[in-house]
């Protein structure tokens, strides 16, 4: 069982490290959606299906759709790859709260998996979440909309067959 | 001390997270920058479903996984369609381009 | 029913601002149509509540643990304010359809207003007070916009500025005394907190009570605090009779009535409370008395009366303050409405620019001159009655000293108030072309307050009745207008306070008489020009906000890295703190 944990484990860092590092956007889009799909794997390991589901469909599914129309109609673009912070002062940012967040996180590894309380999924989401729901709502309203604006000027300027 | 499955999750979130924010710190292009914040957004979504696992409240983390879920998409959307503008109106995806602040 | 009329009240203006938005600006008809229905229905939805008030929570949305539930009430104090907003909101509505006529971004602008009359209708109608400050900020930041709408006059801008300013020193006041309350009631619910008031440590409800006047003499620009609505006079005339009638201001004064059970006992409120409304209410008469600028005279007048109501609720009269309230969105908004058509008209704001417009325009001289009555409390129009009630409650149950001043302020209002009725509709005539009288729409707005202005006192003994029937904390009792009738007309402070009205009159009448009074007091008059300094303080309160701002401006560079740096570092200070405290 730790052996499939791990795969997933070192499978999912090499993704994100990836989707990181390449250069071309549609790679990284694609890395991304590898990454995103061995998260839910690892969900799913977990004992959360339906979590691993809707990250499934929707992370690696819609969002990576998302992505290769956006970079279509933006296009690729040569650019400095000169970071604007230096990459020393980054790195050591990093560490830094990954430390002490690992610090925080230290006492779990002593901690004794309690008793699984009884409590329903919907009745989780639904009533005991509500403000949650109640702006989920809102923020999918806000991204409609948001896509309106996307759509809204048509064409892009770079059409394919202008180059 | 034994090399446990929560052990290893541990270390996937603190992987993604510190991968998220060294992107987010020195990527320069527009849809970079949404990629981190998308993989700074696993390592999160993850680290909520193995709290609810260990805590023993499997549903509400699932739930608040779930909210995340779809935050996390609507950013990402919010974020290329502000790309594509971006890329629209000053012809670059490049983040060194686009402040205008007096300094 | 009452569940599903609180909810209209607060999301059709809110709707609407959403629906005149997607219509665009190219169809200005439409806008127009949209923006009149919307206001029209919540207006209607309001006064659908009326009968229906009662006390207690109406309407509760549970949304977990961490704020507490969203509660509206509909109590009588609420339902009444919430009518107030939405109906003399939509009256500017309708005005502005002549007004604005071929303004262009009139989607922005419709939108604006009907956004700003549902957060005020939220912002009296709910009884949960993170909520209240939600909608109270909402209001502060529409007004904000409001005033600067013609964003490329610099004057409007910083008039704009300066009023989010001011306001949101009271939003400080607002929020402390919400979480205060939170933190020792362990619930933002209003009600709550008014069952347990008198169980609370008696110097946490001190800082309470004393936030809250600070954030409602900020709200209804009191002393002093009073120099932002003045300024605000940039906006277009609908949008100031919308903040000086129907919505801003009277946010402030519905907070001290809302929470007057709860501090009354407070050592020093109600005197401090009462010294606030005196200083604004004296102070802006004299201001108003030389004030020659149209709008920023009935301004002033409008401090001038929201102290009367400041005052009244120091003194222990929260139907009086209320039921002027009630008297002054009504005359206030005529007269702005009035004097939007006469500015319209003339094109000019001077009234030294004006005069003798009274033969051109004779119909909004005739429903001016009323509002202006009313103003000065000449019966029978609403504002005598609700002015007396005011200084009746005051010489009851308040200081002597201050009744005097008020009593004098009284006389002060009458006599600036003949002097600009008399410089814009009587008088020399100045130059001007193409006076033309109200349009339609404009007349539409116009006649149901004078209606108004005329009948609304009759309604004492209802009000009275809703107040005291449906706010449990306030211990008020029910009168019948005939019995506040008999009470007003019996009173020999009523006669006082006539005679004291007749005498700003005789003032104004006799002012080539006292010629050698006046010189003698252009000291004080050159004061009262320049706001007795409060302008410069005001002033300055505002310069250094922005100075601290243009001060860490090097800190915003703009650029995504380093903002992300600038939050890393913060998740560092915050692990740390853990991890060091655990």
């Amino acid at each position: 069982m730790v052996i499939v944990y791990l795969l997933v484990a070192i499978g999912v860092l090499v993704c994100a490290l990836q989707a990181i590092r390449t250069s071309r956007l549609l790679m990284a889009a694609l890395w991304l959606a590898g990454c995103s799909a061995l998260v839910a794997l690892m969900m799913y390991l977990l004992g959360a299906p339906q979590v691993a589901v809707i990250e499934l469909s929707v992370g690696a599914g819609l969002v990576t759709v998302l992505f290769v129309f956006a970079i279509n109609i933006a296009g690729e673009e040569v650019m400095d790859l000169r970071s604007l912070l230096p990459r020393p002062l980054a790195v050591v940012a990093v560490v830094a709260v990954l430390a002490l967040l690992g610090w925080i996180m230290v006492p779990v590894f002593n901690l004794k998996p309690p008793e699984i309380q009884s409590g329903r999924f919907f009745t989780a989401i639904w009533e005991e979440r509500a403000v949650d729901m109640l702006l989920q709502i809102v923020i999918i309203f806000a991204g409609v909309l948001a896509m309106l604006g996307l759509l809204a000027e048509g064409a892009p300027p770079h059409t394919p067959h202008e180059e | 001390m034994q090399w446990s499955f929560p052990m290893i999750v541990i270390v996937v979130v603190l992987g993604l997270l510190g991968i998220g924010f060294y992107g987010l710190l020195i990527v320069r292009n527009l849809i970079k920058v949404v990629v981190a914040l998308q993989v700074l957004a696993k390592g999160a979504m993850l680290a909520l479903v193995l709290a609810g696992e260990l805590a023993g409240q499997i549903y509400i983390g699932d739930s608040m996984a779930i909210t995340l879920i779809v935050a996390d998409t609507i950013v990402a959307v919010i974020g290329l369609a502000l790309a594509v503008q971006v890329r629209r109106h000053i012809g670059s995806l490049d983040i060194g381009h686009l402040s205008k602040l007096r300094r | 029913m009452i569940e599903t009329l609180i909810l209209l009240t607060i999301a059709l203006p809110w709707l609407g601002a959403l629906v005149v938005w997607r219509v665009g600006d190219d169809r200005p008809t439409v806008q127009n149509a949209v923006a009149v229905g919307f206001a029209l229905a919540s207006g209607v939805a309001a006064l659908g509540m009326l009968p229906l008030a009662k006390p207690g929570t109406a309407l509760s949305f549970a949304v977990g643990g961490a704020f507490g539930d969203f509660t509206f009430v509909a109590d009588g104090l609420g339902v009444f304010l919430a009518v107030v907003a939405t109906v003399v909101g939509s009256l500017a509505v309708i005005f502005s359809v002549d007004y604005m006529r071929g303004e262009a971004q009139l989607g922005r602008y419709y939108a604006l207003v009907l956004f700003f009359i549902g957060a005020m209708a939220g912002l009296v109608l709910s009884s949960n007070l993170l909520l209240v400050f939600v909608f109270w900020e909402i209001t502060a930041l529409c007004s904000y916009a409001l005033i600067s709408f013609n964003n490329d006059d610099p004057k409007a801008v910083a008039g704009g500025i300066k009023a989010l300013i001011m306001t949101q020193l009271g939003g400080i006041g607002l929020l402390a005394g919400a979480l205060l309350v939170y933190a020792h009631t362990g619930s933002y619910d209003i009600n709550v907190f008014m069952q347990q008031a008198h169980t609370l440590p008696a110097a946490l409800l001190t800082v309470m009570a004393f936030g809250f006047l600070i954030a409602a003499a900020a709200k209804s620009a009191q002393f002093p605090f009073q120099t932002w609505l003045p300024d605000a006079m940039e906006a277009p005339t609908p949008i100031s009779a919308l903040i000086h009638a129907a919505t801003m201001v009277n946010a402030g004064v519905y907070l001290l009535a809302r929470f007057y059970p709860a501090f009354e006992a407070v050592p020093g409120w109600r005197t401090a409370v009462v010294v606030v409304g005196l200083l604004s209410a004296f102070l802006s008469a004299i201001m108003a008395l030389v004030a020659t600028d149209l709008k920023r005279v009935l301004a002033y007048s409008t401090v001038s009366q929201l102290g009367y109501m400041v005052y009244a609720i120091g003194a222990g009269g929260v139907f009086a303050s209320q039921f002027h309230l009630l008297s002054h969105s009504v005359f206030k908004a005529l007269l702005f409405l009035g004097a939007g058509a006469v500015i319209h008209a003339a094109g000019t704001r001077d009234m030294r620019q004006m005069g003798a417009l009274g033969k051109h325009m004779p119909f909004v001289r005739n429903v001016f001159i009323i509002g202006a009555l009313a103003l000065a409390g000449i019966p029978i129009l609403n504002g005598f009655w609700s002015k007396e009630l005011v200084l009746e409650a005051g010489l009851a149950h308040g200081p002597l000293w201050a009744y005097l001043v008020m009593l004098i302020g009284a006389g002060l209002t009458a006599c600036y108030t003949l002097r600009c009725v008399w410089m814009v509709f009587f008088g020399a005539p100045a130059t001007h072309h193409h006076v033309h009288d109200a349009g339609k729409a404009m007349r539409i707005a116009l006649a149901p307050l004078a209606f108004g202005v005329l009948t609304t006192w009759l309604l004492a003994g209802a009000f009275g009745h809703l107040l005291a029937e449906t706010l449990p904390f306030h211990e008020m009792e029910a009168e019948t207008t005939l019995s506040v009738i008999e009470e007003v007309v019996t009173a020999p402070a009523t006669l006082v306070a006539l005679a004291v009205v007749g005498l700003g009159l005789l003032a104004w009448w006799q002012r080539g008489v006292l010629k050698g009074l006046l010189y003698a007091l252009r000291a004080v008059a050159r004061l009262a020009e320049d706001s007795f300094g409060f302008e410069a303080v005001n002033r300055g309160v505002v310069r250094w906000t922005q100075s601290v701002a243009e001060a860490l401006r090097p800190t915003q560079t703009g650029i995504l890295s380093w903002n992300v740096l600038g939050i890393l570092a913060a998740l560092i200070v915050v692990a740390l703190i853990l991890v060091l405290g655990a």
